[in-house]
């Protein structure tokens, strides 16, 4: 079977599979971008509010620590000289308030209360308890930052994160307002809040994959999830440390109260993370939230990964479902392809294709089914046909064979008679001929010569050449006048003559002894004598027409003398009126035209010269007619031997 | 018997022997004057890579802690050698103490003036009229001379161990060290281009900061081992700077053992800052590696002189015994 370089099936998978493909990757990285992006939005939406929320539930908390410091300073610039122990218990007072407030402190500026030199009354707690101490055993607080930056700036201020020196090394943060009577600087006061409770609140928001941190306003971590770095590193060491000037970057935009969400690419991961910093306002601090993008998208991939499950597998389904059609398509006509090879090969005897539905398949199943039908029938009645005409044509072999029988072909044909030389030829344009030509002596001196044409070609002209030769010879044991036999046989074939056919026909009876020549042209061509001398003419005409029309039509006869070397030239019109391929007769000129030439050429080399010029003159084209031609030369005379 | 005698007899030697190893690792005590930090990589590379028991030396690093000065110690003979400021030996010297410089390990002044760039102060002459923080004692003596040099009047305020009041602008001026404080601010987000740093070297004020030290008595008695501590320490040196990842490593060690509130940039950047002033050199007599030249020693005197922080220079021969050019 013939190899398909392209089938259909592969042309469908083709036009339907790969655009289906680039639609389907087209969707999912939409998909995926959509998602990505959105995930990111929700993402970062969640982080701020995260980050916020917290940041601004410190912020709440520090406010309000803030407030009793600010309280204090208000307090102490309208009370009037208050002793020892209203300040110890107003601060004791406010520390038990507040179980935010870790410590509290007014620390006086030398001599500025009751004339000590230095007076700094402490309430702090201590496992549960609340205990009051007097700073100025411990320390010079002068120098500290609590007091004197405050001092310094005029304004309140929040400390750096520090440990603590009095209690259980806690880190801490201070909030101190400078205290002012009378526009005279009197002294700090200070509220001290353990940062453990931040530690644990930080502790416990969590993350997917990423961490929080906290910065104070000079970038030193106060929370981070890895404790080691707390209070010792800032961002801007971490970055010096790791070599990430972005990160110094941020922390900069951090310690200035900025607010933002930004991706990053993280050198010490390796990865894209984004960070999310929002600043608790009261004390310039800021929380912040690192992400790897990768958690975020995480979810983005499942998502997608199972999205491309579902289309993988729906793919799957319409690939198949196209193969499935191809291949329904395809079988029926793959198996009308065998049966039309088949079918090629000579094989009639295919079975009919079965094929199911209603589609166009179908349809073609039924159309090739009726053409085998009609094909057998065709073969069938071509088989009948063909044996007809073999019949036909075998009758026809036989018929010829007959006619050829019927017409002498032995040359020379009296080989003891050296008086003449004869030679005759008929090619019949058909296959059975309708031109013929007899000879044959009436006695031992008279030879008649006859030619004809009939009228019409085939077998019913080959039958009135047989009738007519028949009836020529039978009358010519009788009669031995060539007008007499050409009149009766005239009446013979005018009767029952339906068909009407006639036969022209030219007979003429040579004495071989004396050269007399006597004949009858029945509308025949009229026969050249070509004499000795090379002169050449025509033989007059004779009254009567071609046999088979009239029935008592009149026939005459002429009467000339041959010589010694006169040639007799007898012919059909098969000759002059033979005709090439554009339809131009051969003509009498012509033919007069070589026989001058002729000379002493024998009646067999005249005829083959005839033919020569004939086909020369026809070339290729089909020969039209019968070409009969009969030549007789007279080589001696009786009389003349006398 | 005979056993007895035999034991007897393997235990003083294996006594000599012992008292042998004691001879070799001959213990000495070092003093450093401040919390253990890349200031002192040397030393403590020094020590960590066995440079000072390859000189015979048994070396205890005592560094402070908060109680009396190694320099005290050194006086009350706690000590065998201590590090200390060039300017506040000179100081001690005059004031008849009996001990002498070794090595001069940092040649250039780390202590600086920094003001941030938004406050207008460019040249010296701004510093007019601004409040600017100071150390007390020798932190002093080179911002003195330089503010009487350019004749400034200012706020006088005190300094307390951090920069916090520098950075919530309580002060104008900061002093800072350079291999510490001035590197605190830069790791607080200020950045270099925001501050203007006062070199005291490029004002004629250089005072070479720490040297080792030690008693007359213990040159004069141990001279062979005095220069075998100082080539040691100074290989340390040599390592330390030739081999910072590894120094700095141990030195975090040594800080996180002494919860020091530091970090790993902050360490690199002091060991830079400490290798730069080592090797710092104004001109061809200058102090140099080790050496404290007699052309540095005098400049510092004659300040000391000038602030009436002493009465006379006490010899440069007197006071320098270390290794010459």
């Amino acid at each position: 079977m013939t190899k398909i370089k392209r089938p259909i099936v592969w042309k469908l998978i083709l036009s339907i599979g790969l655009p289906l493909l680039v639609i389907y990757s087209t969707i999912l990285f939409l998909n995926f971008k959509w998602n990505k992006s959105s995930a990111i939005e929700q993402m970062k939406d969640y982080l701020v509010e995260l980050t916020s929320h917290n940041a601004s539930t410190l912020n709440t908390d520090f406010t309000k620590i803030a407030q009793y410091p600010i309280g204090i300073s208000k307090m102490l610039e309208v009370m009037a000289e208050p002793d020892e122990k209203e300040i110890f218990n107003l601060l004791i007072d406010l520390v038990k308030s507040d179980s935010l407030i870790n410590s509290m402190a007014i620390a006086f500026e030398p001599y500025s209360f009751a004339k000590k030199k230095r007076f700094a009354p402490y309430v702090y707690r201590e496992e549960g308890r609340i205990l009051t101490t007097d700073l100025t055993k411990d320390y010079d607080y002068c120098s500290a930052d609590w007091y004197s930056i405050p001092m310094l700036l005029k304004k309140p201020y929040w400390s750096e994160p520090y440990y603590s020196r009095t209690e259980d090394n806690t880190l801490q943060v201070t909030f101190s307002v400078p205290i002012y009577k009378n526009n005279k600087f009197l002294g700090i006061a200070s509220a001290n809040i353990s940062l453990e409770k931040l530690r644990e609140t930080m502790e416990n928001i969590h993350i997917m994959g990423g961490y929080i941190f906290m910065i104070s306003q000079y970038g030193t971590y106060i929370y981070h999830p890895n404790e080691k770095d707390i209070m010792r590193e800032t961002i801007f060491s971490k970055a010096v440390t790791y070599n990430f000037n972005q990160m110094r970057i941020f922390g900069r935009e951090m310690i200035k109260g900025k607010k933002s969400v930004e991706p990053f690419n993280d050198p010490i991961k390796g990865i894209k993370q984004w960070i999310i910093y929002t600043p608790i306002v009261s004390c310039n601090w800021t929380l912040a939230a690192v992400i790897p993008e990768r958690e975020i998208l995480d979810v983005v991939y499942s998502r997608i990964i199972k999205q491309m499950g579902v289309m993988i597998l729906g793919y799957l389904v319409i690939m198949l479902t196209v193969v499935w059609v191809a291949f329904n398509i395809t079988n029926p006509i793959r198996n009308l392809m065998k049966k039309t090879e088949r079918l090629a090969t000579g094989d009639l005897d295919v079975q009919m294709v079965n094929i199911r539905g209603e589609d166009e398949i179908h349809e073609l199943a039924m159309v090739f089914n009726k053409m085998v039908i009609d094909l057998k029938h065709y073969i069938n009645d071509l088989t009948n046909a063909t044996k007809a005409r073999e019949s036909v044509e075998s009758e026809l072999r036989i018929a010829r064979h007959i006619q050829e029988s019927l017409i002498p072909r032995i040359f020379p044909p009296f080989p003891h008679r050296k008086e003449f030389s004869l030679f005759a030829r008929n090619i019949p344009a058909k296959e059975v001929a309708g031109d013929f030509y007899d000879f044959f002596f009436l006695d031992e001196d008279n030879l008649a010569l006859i030619i004809a044409d009939v009228s019409g070609k085939g077998v019913s002209a080959s039958l009135f050449m047989a009738v007519t030769k028949t009836l020529i010879k039978a009358k010519a044991n009788y009669v031995d006048s060539p007008e007499t036999i050409m009149s009766q046989v005239n009446y013979d074939l005018c009767q029952e003559n339906d068909a009407a056919m006639f036969v022209t026909t030219f007979m003429a009876v040579l004495n071989v002894k004396t050269g007399s020549f006597t004949y009858c042209n029945a509308g025949h061509n009229n026969p050249y004598l070509i004499k000795a001398n090379g002169e050449i003419m025509q033989l007059e005409n004779t009254e009567g027409m071609a046999l088979g029309i009239i029935d008592d039509c009149n026939y005459t006869s002429n009467k000339i003398t041959l010589k010694k070397n006169d040639m007799l030239y007898l012919y059909t019109d098969g000759v002059n009126e033979a005709m090439d391929i554009d339809g131009n007769e051969f003509s009498y000129a012509k033919m007069e035209e070589f026989l001058k030439k002729l000379g002493e050429s024998t009646p067999r080399e005249t005829i083959e010269i005839t033919m020569n010029a004939v086909q020369g003159f026809t070339k290729n084209a089909e020969q039209s007619d019968d070409i009969t031609i009969m030549a007789l030369r007279v080589l001696m005379l009786k009389d003349n031997i006398k | 018997m005979k056993k007895k005698i035999f034991i007897i007899m393997i235990l003083v030697l294996s006594a000599a022997i012992h008292s042998q190893d004691s001879q070799e690792l001959q213990s000495v005590k070092f003093g450093l004057h401040w919390f253990p930090q890349a200031q002192f990589a040397g030393f403590i590379m020094a020590y960590e890579k066995g440079f000072y028991e390859a000189a015979g030396l048994d070396v205890q690093l005592e560094f402070f802690d908060g109680s009396g000065s190694p320099l005290n110690k050194l006086v009350d003979g706690e000590v065998d050698f201590c590090t200390a400021w060039l300017s506040q030996t000179i100081a001690l010297k005059s004031e008849g103490a009996e001990i002498v410089n070794l090595c001069q390990i940092l040649q250039k002044s780390s202590l600086i003036l920094v003001a941030k760039k938004d406050s207008g102060i460019e040249k010296p002459e701004d510093m007019n009229g601004k409040r600017i923080s100071l150390w007390s004692g020798d932190f002093s003596i080179q911002p003195t001379a330089f503010f009487s040099k350019y004749s400034i009047e200012y706020e006088e305020v005190p300094q307390s161990y951090n920069i916090q009041a520098f950075l919530a602008d309580a002060w104008d001026v900061a002093s800072a060290m350079y291999y510490n404080e001035y590197y605190k601010i830069i790791l607080s987000g200020v950045n270099t281009d925001e501050l203007n740093a006062f070199f005291f070297s490029d004002y004629d004020l250089n005072f070479p900061e720490d040297g080792i030290y030690c008693t007359e008595a213990t040159i004069n008695q141990k001279s062979e081992l005095c220069r075998e501590f100082c080539a040691a320490s100074l290989k340390g040196w040599e390592y330390a700077f030739n081999n910072k990842k590894e120094t700095l490593t141990i030195v975090m060690n040594y800080c996180d053992k002494h919860k020091m509130q530091t970090n790993l940039a902050a360490q690199s950047w002091m060991l830079q800052v400490i290798e730069e002033s080592m090797k710092y050199q104004t001109g061809e007599n200058a102090s140099f590696w080790g050496i404290l030249a007699e052309h540095d020693y005098n400049q510092v005197g004659e300040i000391l002189l000038e602030q009436g922080l002493i009465k006379s220079i006490p010899p440069y021969q007197d006071f320098y015994k270390g290794r010459q050019k």
